[in-house]
């Protein structure tokens, strides 16, 4: 008989008592005005090799981010993974201390919408699966990868994991936000070789609010298809090419460069767009870009920022026109609207999108783009499927980008995988070069988005 | 005070009254079954400063204390991190572990644990080394400094930032072999950033220094000097013309350009890589696998280095690891599932970031040995090629594919170099590109960075003399 592992749920923060300690502990230190942010987790994963249990790992995490502000208004903040009595008392005596350093020109304040009522998110809660179970489920999940083509010799990138976890916003005002959430990943990229020639790999990801609710069987086919096509493979000519790009790459793409969103960028001089860029023509009139952390397919979603605001769908690009900029409490105030509930926790808090919904901006005409798109319809089309790199090969503040991607050259309408090679261009040029999407949006776990046709791209091969 | 940090972080040191309470764990999981229980505690303390233009924007300290043990049966392991370091939440974690590969505590007898050795305390030496940082009255200073520096320094200037990491780290290694080891780490870095905008023309670049265990490393930071490098490239970069895509002989700078072969062969070498069939170099120990021009070195050992340490996150002394001589495979970068998995003998190379990883086989300063050569007789030797004077990040894929970014390059035109390029990628396979670097400069530097991989993202430095590729991919417009 075996005995399974099963990991307990995070031990619970209990937000009315960490409220009570801190405020005790502020009254203490005289610090009449603070905020925290808390988290914890409960996570287990596995990985395998061939049949066998490669590593198996459980983790249990606790954070806290105190921020406090001091007689002058100037905040500081501290973090700490200790959340004993002692360790919050020091975290928030650090932030208290590290408050003599705030920004006086640019000092963050709670966000005016920290106690607004929040949407409610349909997240079910699943009970964790034991460990063995999942080492079960993802040694046949390599198992039938691997026996989906003699070329795929091994999945040597793979994982299921679970997470049970908690996160807390509370401030001296009141404020009190809870969120309890569940999800689960697999991962599965298989590498496949054939004599004489190069190595490919693929893959495919899964997310859910449980391990049993992955979908595992869709996984493995579309890690298997993916690798497959990769297999006959030719080089590329370089040269100027129409790409279609697939959601997932499109969707990295544009978080890439999610910086022409960022009010915080804005301020900070860094941006490829100014404070008067609002109501300005970005891109094609037939793109609109929408952030939405509220989406179903946003598995992990939450309802409230670092800052305790509530995030909402919000109009980045309406018809290729500036609409909207991602804000904090602090750049909101700076920009003279309501912060967008997109906000993390710090003395200078970093702003960042949720989750990306981009398509048309209407069903036909100019706001529609080109009609009847079928990439297997024209020669010479370069299918990108996934980009990689895109760390070292995005210039955010530049707008460059010079990126290696996984993809096809089409011709004669069949799809033949490209040995390696960059593709190359500037985001200003690619959102007014856009001709149009081709197919339904596709939801990925970065946003919803269908194929997107841009004209014109570098391409450097090896042909 | 925050600017004078003490090490008693939340109480306890890291030190040999944690005897009783490992040995307790240890011998609980040796009797359960596992053939080798390890356990890593660490205690962290973090500062972190950003300074734009005439204003410090962020002050963020940061600590923390955690424990990951790992159990070993034969080469399986199981992984647990917790941050609960009671004798109760240690054994939890334990029975987690256990439980992973199938072993419970009820079984009791099944190995004996002798005990653990005398305290290798590396850390002793060190205890100093946090209060004598600069404080943060002193260090955002320095930050300032360095921001005003640029200003005068520099031209069409939008954006100037500096930044300051200071990390302090007290580790703990026990493990059921009687492994029982201390050390406190420091490491500081130091960036700075500029962009500089001329109606549609922009360029961004950055520099960062790092170092190991020296605190006064910030004091000693020559900020002029590194204000008018940044500018210098700043200048140069801000109208460049992008480069055109095509094959080029490259002639890749000393210090950061090493970055090319951490990706494109460093991580090869690990035996991670090896365990997991995703490298082409795994059956290659004594052959030749790159230009008899290059010999290429791993070690732990460079005093103040960023990548040094005195002991590895698995309690073993490092050692100057050299990888390939002359072309020539000599051996993989190591650690204990490694050294068990793929019988590589360990390197001093177990790494991890944080008590959340298992440690694994790391690179720490990897640098291409220097050659007979000088730098210009490299770039005389090149008709139409690219000098590539400072490196952007890069990494490499699961088929051993890299890629990594030019920042700074220039034309090489009938031996010179002329007008500066932007938007550079230079891509290609370690396996191809090894042979191809056939000449090697005698002007070997090191250069700090930060490399994430499995165990996470870890201070290591890159390295290299000037070096020249005959011929690599270089993607562009």
């Amino acid at each position: 008989m075996r005995t399974d592992i099963i990991t307990a749920r995070p031990s619970a923060l209990h937000a009315s008592d960490l409220a009570g300690q801190l405020q005790s502990l502020a009254t203490e230190l005289g610090v009449s005005r603070w905020d925290l942010g808390a988290a914890c987790s409960t996570d287990t994963s596995v990985q395998v090799d061939r049949g066998e249990a490669k590593q198996l790992k459980g983790a249990q995490r606790s954070s806290i981010t105190v921020r406090a502000w001091n007689s002058d208004g100037l905040v500081g903040i501290t973090s700490t993974s200790d959340l004993s009595p002692a360790g919050l008392a020091r975290a928030l005596a650090g932030a208290s201390e590290a408050s003599t350093y705030g920004n006086p020109d640019d000092s963050p304040g709670f966000s005016p919408l920290a106690t607004a009522p929040l949407a409610q998110l349909e997240q079910p809660i699943s009970e964790p699966r034991g460990i063995l179970e999942l080492l079960d489920t993802l040694k046949q999940a390599e198992a039938e990868l691997l026996g989906r083509h003699p070329a795929i010799s091994t999945v040597p990138y793979n994982g299921l994991a679970q997470r049970s976890s908690q996160r807390i916003y509370l401030n001296s005002e009141g404020a009190c936000r809870e969120q309890q959430l569940s999800t689960a990943s697999l991962y599965l990229y298989a590498r496949a070789e054939e004599d004489g020639r190069k190595p490919r790999s693929s893959g495919a990801v899964r997310l859910a609010y449980g391990a049993e609710q992955l979908d595992v069987a869709g996984c493995i086919e579309e890690a298997a298809e993916r690798t497959i096509q990769h297999l006959d493979y030719a080089p590329i000519a370089t040269g100027r090419y129409t790409c279609v790009f697939s959601p997932e790459a499109f969707l990295d793409l544009i978080g890439a460069f999610s910086g022409l969103f960022n009010a915080r960028a804005v301020l900070d001089g860094v941006s490829l767009s100014q404070r008067d860029s609002l109501g300005s023509q970005l891109a094609v009139p037939f793109l609109s870009i929408h952030d939405n952390g509220l989406h179903p397919g946003n598995i992990g979603a939450t309802s409230f920022d670092g800052e305790g605001t509530p995030v909402a769908r919000l109009p980045l690009l309406e018809g290729g026109i500036l609409r909207n900029f991602l804000h904090s409490e602090a750049t909101a105030r700076a920009f003279g609207v309501a912060p967008t509930g997109h906000a993390g926790l710090g003395a200078k808090v970093s702003v960042g999108p949720h989750w990306f919904e981009i398509g048309p901006a209407g069903s036909t005409g100019e706001q529609a783009g080109a009609a009847n798109l079928d990439r297997f319809s024209q020669d010479g089309i370069v299918w990108i499927d996934s980009l990689s790199a895109l760390h070292a090969g995005v210039k955010a503040s530049q707008g460059s980008f010079s990126l290696p991607f996984d993809g096809w050259l089409i011709q004669g309408g069949e799809a033949r995988s490209i040995e390696a090679a960059t593709v190359a261009g500037d985001i200003r040029a690619v959102l007014k070069g856009l001709v149009g999407f081709e197919g339904q949006a596709k939801v990925t776990p970065d946003g919803i988005c269908p194929l997107v046709w841009v004209d014109e791209l570098s391409i450097t091969g090896d042909a | 005070m925050l600017a004078t940090p003490t090490t008693s972080l939340t109480g306890d040191s890291l030190d040999q009254r944690w005897r009783d309470r490992l040995e307790t764990v240890l011998a609980a999981g040796a009797a359960a079954g596992a053939s080798l229980v390890e356990v890593f505690i660490e205690s962290t303390d973090h500062i972190g400063l950003l300074a734009e233009q005439e204003r410090i924007t962020n002050v963020s300290p940061a600590f923390g204390r955690g424990a990951g043990l790992r159990v070993f049966l034969g080469d399986k392991d199981g992984f647990v991190s917790t941050n609960d370091l009671s004798e109760v939440g240690l054994l939890q974690a334990l029975d987690q572990a256990l439980g992973m590969l199938g072993l419970t505590r009820a079984n009791l007898g099944a190995h004996h644990f002798d005990g653990l050795a005398a305290l290798r305390d590396h850390g002793a030496s060190k205890e100093n080394w946090l209060r004598q940082c600069p404080g943060l009255d002193e260090s955002t200073a320095r930050l300032l400094e360095a921001t005003a520096l640029l200003n005068r320094h520099g031209d069409h200037l939008q954006a100037r930032r500096g930044s300051y990491a200071r990390d302090w780290q007290e580790v703990l290694v026990a493990a059921s072999d009687g492994t029982f080891a201390r050390d406190i780490r420091l490491h500081q870095s130091v960036g700075i950033n500029a962009l500089a905008a001329d109606g549609d023309h922009r360029a961004s670049l950055g520099r960062r220094y790092g170092s190991s265990g020296r605190p006064d490393d910030l004091r000693q930071w020559d900020a002029e000097a590194s204000a008018i490098d940044l500018c210098s490239s700043a200048r140069s970069m801000l109208y460049a013309d992008y480069v055109e895509a095509g094959n080029y002989p490259v002639v890749l700078a000393n210090r950061f350009g090493g970055v090319i072969f951490h990706e494109a062969c460093g991580h090869l070498l690990e035996t991670t890589q090896v365990e997991r069939g995703t490298t082409p170099f795994a059956d290659k120990v004594g052959d030749t696998i790159a230009h008899e021009a290059v010999t290429a070195v791993d070690e732990g050992l460079s005093d103040g280095a960023f990548g040094s340490l005195s002991m590895d996150d698995e309690g073993m002394e490092p050692q100057r690891t050299v990888l390939i001589e002359n072309g020539i495979l000599q051996r993989f970068i190591s650690d204990r599932a490694g050294e068990l998995r793929t019988g590589h003998a360990r390197t001093g190379s177990g790494r991890r970031q944080s008590h959340n990883f298992a440690a694994a086989s790391r690179m720490r300063n990897t640098f291409i040995a220097a050659g007979p050569h000088t730098p210009e007789q490299l770039i005389g030797s090149v008709d139409r090629g690219l000098y590539c004077k400072s490196m952007g990040g890069g990494s490499v894929g699961p088929t051993g594919q890299f890629n990594f970014a030019v920042e700074e390059g220039y034309l090489i035109e009938d031996g010179q170099l002329t007008k500066p390029v932007k938007g550079a990628t230079l891509i290609g396979e370690a396996k191809e590109v090894m042979p191809r670097i056939s000449m090697c400069a005698n002007d070997l530097e090191l250069a700090a960075g930060f490399c994430g991989s499995v165990s996470g993202s870890i201070f290591v430095t890159v390295g290299q003399p000037h070096i020249k590729v005959d011929t690599i991919t270089v993607g562009g417009r």
